[in-house]
């Protein structure tokens, strides 16, 4: 008799204090279970868990300006040190901030704006929903060559349109002038995520209940009052995870920078990835890029808290519904 | 409070009819239900009550105005719906008081109107509770409370009892028929459901197609119904009818089966048959009209029963009888079994009878 039929047994018998599994028992009985997710568990180990274990270890080491890992010297905190006391990281955090909270802020907008719009019945409305979706479909490095022409500053179209326009004598130098370069990629990067904050937005538009929105029309509210009151609490927990989403995403770019200007003119658009990429495979400084991604790594799993907690609490207010 | 008059209201989508010619009048202060099968075009019709839809053709009058182009917050109506359509984000007091603030009511009034309708319907503990912190009964009082504090000129209800479970839908019903009495109300209120057109309203308008089919008090509905689908569409279990041919020998008209039987007319119901458009006449009776004897007796025509449920007090005998289904019900002393022969005796008296042809009934003047 095994002791899970022993147990069964005697469960009604008074005094009969069940036996709780230990920990061993409890992985052998799910055994099936953990074989099927074991080959899953391993390429994560192999893929994820090593190279996040390697970065840290990295970040505590001196590396020489060669290939030669092997003659890496443990140098403590040091690497940490030099970021937090050197101007660019200040410099680069700022830029990094500006390019995230505008990108963010931008693309949300925009994609709430097409989204309200898009949710009405109208003629063309299909052909329209696809052809906003373009920028979010199409690869981002065609799209920041594309827009690296557009740009340019003696050949570029946007330029010559402002010319014939008369609404400039000569064409703008966007992305070769160090103050204007970042917000034109923020305005390449708006273009190529609006469609997402869109998308996620207009599925969040089709499940604001049709009758919430016709009790506030009898209860005498106008449009922008039906709006206020009725669609946008409704769509507070979709924007959470979109504008979560967009943080990290954008706080992540990388392809745009890093194809149109390449961190410059003078670091100008320089943000963490691209300074990250630069100081470790261009300027081979492997134990600082290393100590920068600690930080990003941080900075992105507070994030990721916030979003799992955002997915989680929706769940719970739709259960109590 | 207003009365409410439907002059030819029509609504169209493309080719289809949603509403036909739909003429009625709710006087005030009287609770109008209006109830039919799905796609009836009963919730139609008080959306164009509403405003909530525009209307191909017809009027709409509330009080003494023509509503058809005002807005739905022009036309002084309260609606609850069938959701109950709270407004998630806010708390109870804010969801009464959505309708007083968008009127731009001071503040200290839109308390007192909020604490009023509050104490009426008894929700004044819930206040500041959301919605989703509240029983189906009590979310439905406050919707009702939303409708209350705007003191409309007519109700408008869309089903607002079929999101609740059975007890609490039998006990909201009595609330809401209070809620009608205390206040005079004059109430527009759809239902599927004809037990609570016929429990709680003045006057039911049976719907079916888009058409208005009938439009009387619950019991001249229930007595006299105007054609078929009134008859089977009213009461519980639904009227039994069954299709059968006119005939008639010296002199006698008589209802033949195809199986061979025939019910002889008395001379009332002779009388009505005569205006029969073909020799094509349905029976129709309900339950408690029908005896069941278990032999043959002089009036009675053979049936085969086909099931039988006992529900405690009342047997219910469903049995075949000239191919279509009669519904009959038992003292629980009969005890009959399925499959078993029977003989039913029909009351010449209150037996309805059909145009096969139109479905109209029959009537004998």
């Amino acid at each position: 008799m095994s002791s899970v039929e022993k147990q069964a047994i005697f469960r009604d018998v008074p005094g009969f204090v069940p036996k709780r599994p230990s920990f061993g028992q409890k992985i052998w009985r799910s055994r099936a279970d953990y074989l099927y997710v074991a080959p899953a568990i391993l390429v994560m180990l192999v893929v994820i868990a090593y190279p996040i274990y390697y970065t840290i270890e990295l970040s505590f080491f001196n590396t020489p300006a060669s290939l030669s890992l092997a003659d890496k010297q443990f140098n403590g905190i040091d690497n940490y040190v030099t970021i937090l006391t050197s101007p660019v990281f200040w410099k680069v955090t700022w830029q990094t901030i500006v390019w995230t909270v505008l990108s963010t802020f931008f693309a949300f907008l925009l994609g709430l704006g097409a989204a309200l719009a898009l949710h009405r019945e109208f003629v063309g409305r299909a052909l329209l929903r696809g052809l906003l979706l373009i920028p979010w479909v199409i690869s981002a490095v065609a799209a920041s060559y594309v827009w690296k022409w557009l740009y340019h500053s003696d050949f570029g179209a946007i330029g010559a349109a402002l010319v014939q326009l008369g609404i400039t004598d000569r064409p703008i130098n966007f992305i070769d002038n160090s103050t204007s370069a970042l917000y034109s990629l923020i305005v390449v990067n708006v273009w190529k995520e609006f469609s997402f904050a869109m998308i996620m937005l207009m599925a969040g538009l089709q499940t604001v209940p049709d009758s919430l929105l016709r009790a506030a029309q009898v209860d005498g509210a106008n449009p922008w009052q039906r709006f206020w009151h009725v669609t946008f609490p409704h769509l507070s927990g979709v924007s959470t995870v979109t504008i979560l989403l967009l943080v990290v995403q954008n706080f992540n770019s990388f392809i745009i920078p890093f194809i149109m200007t390449g961190g410059g003119p003078v670091g100008s658009t320089q943000i963490w990835i691209t300074h990250i990429y630069e100081l470790a495979f261009l300027r081979q400084r492997w134990g600082v890029g290393a100590a920068y991604a600690v930080l990003l790594f941080i900075i992105m799993m507070t994030l990721g808290y916030f979003y799992v907690r955002a997915l989680t609490r929706g769940d719970e207010s739709r259960a109590g519904a | 409070m207003a009365q409410v008059v439907l002059k030819d209201l029509v609504k169209t989508y493309g080719s289809v009819y949603a509403a036909k010619d739909v003429s009625l009048t709710v006087n005030d202060g009287e609770f109008v239900a209006l109830v039919g099968p799905s796609g009836c075009g009963k919730t139609t019709t008080l959306n164009l009550v509403a405003g909530l839809i525009p209307i191909t053709s017809g009027d709409i009058v509330i009080g003494d105005r023509i509503v058809n182009d005002l807005d739905p917050k022009d036309r002084d109506i309260a609606m609850v719906f069938q959701n109950y359509a709270l407004y998630p984000q806010k708390t109870v007091f804010q969801n009464l008081a959505f309708p007083l603030m968008m009127r731009k009511l001071p503040k200290d009034e839109i308390d007192r109107k909020v604490r009023e309708a509050a104490k009426v319907l008894d929700i004044t503990h819930l206040l500041e509770r959301k919605p989703r912190e509240l029983s189906g009964g009590q979310q439905q009082r406050v919707a009702l409370g939303r409708a209350l504090v705007r003191d409309p000129a007519v109700f408008l209800m869309d089903e607002p009892l079929s999101n609740l479970d059975a007890k609490l839908r039998v006990q909201m019903r009595s609330e809401i028929k209070r809620f009608h009495q205390d206040l005079n109300a004059t109430i527009i209120y759809v239902t599927h459901d004809q037990l609570e057109a016929v429990t709680m309203a003045d006057k039911m308008a049976v719907m079916n197609g888009g058409l208005l089919q009938q439009y009387d008090t619950p019991a001249n509905v229930f007595a006299n119904p105007v054609n078929m689908f009134v008859a089977s569409f009213v009461g519980s279990p639904a009227m039994s009818l069954v299709p059968l041919e006119l005939s008639s020998s010296n002199g006698q008209s008589a209802l033949t089966s195809a199986e061979g039987w025939s019910l002889p007319l008395s001379e009332r119901n002779a009388r009505k048959v005569a205006g029969a458009s073909s020799n094509k006449v349905v029976l129709g009776a309900r339950h408690s009209t029908i005896n069941l004897h278990k032999t043959q007796m002089p009036g009675t025509v053979p049936a085969r029963v086909y099931t039988v449920e006992p529900t405690g007090d009342i047997t219910f005998v469903q049995a075949f009888l000239a191919g279509a289904i009669v519904n009959i019900s038992l003292p629980p002393s009969v005890v009959v079994a399925p499959d078993e022969q029977v003989w039913l005796e029909f009351d010449q008296d209150r037996i309805h009878l059909f145009d096969g042809q139109t479905e109209m009934a029959l009537r004998a003047d």
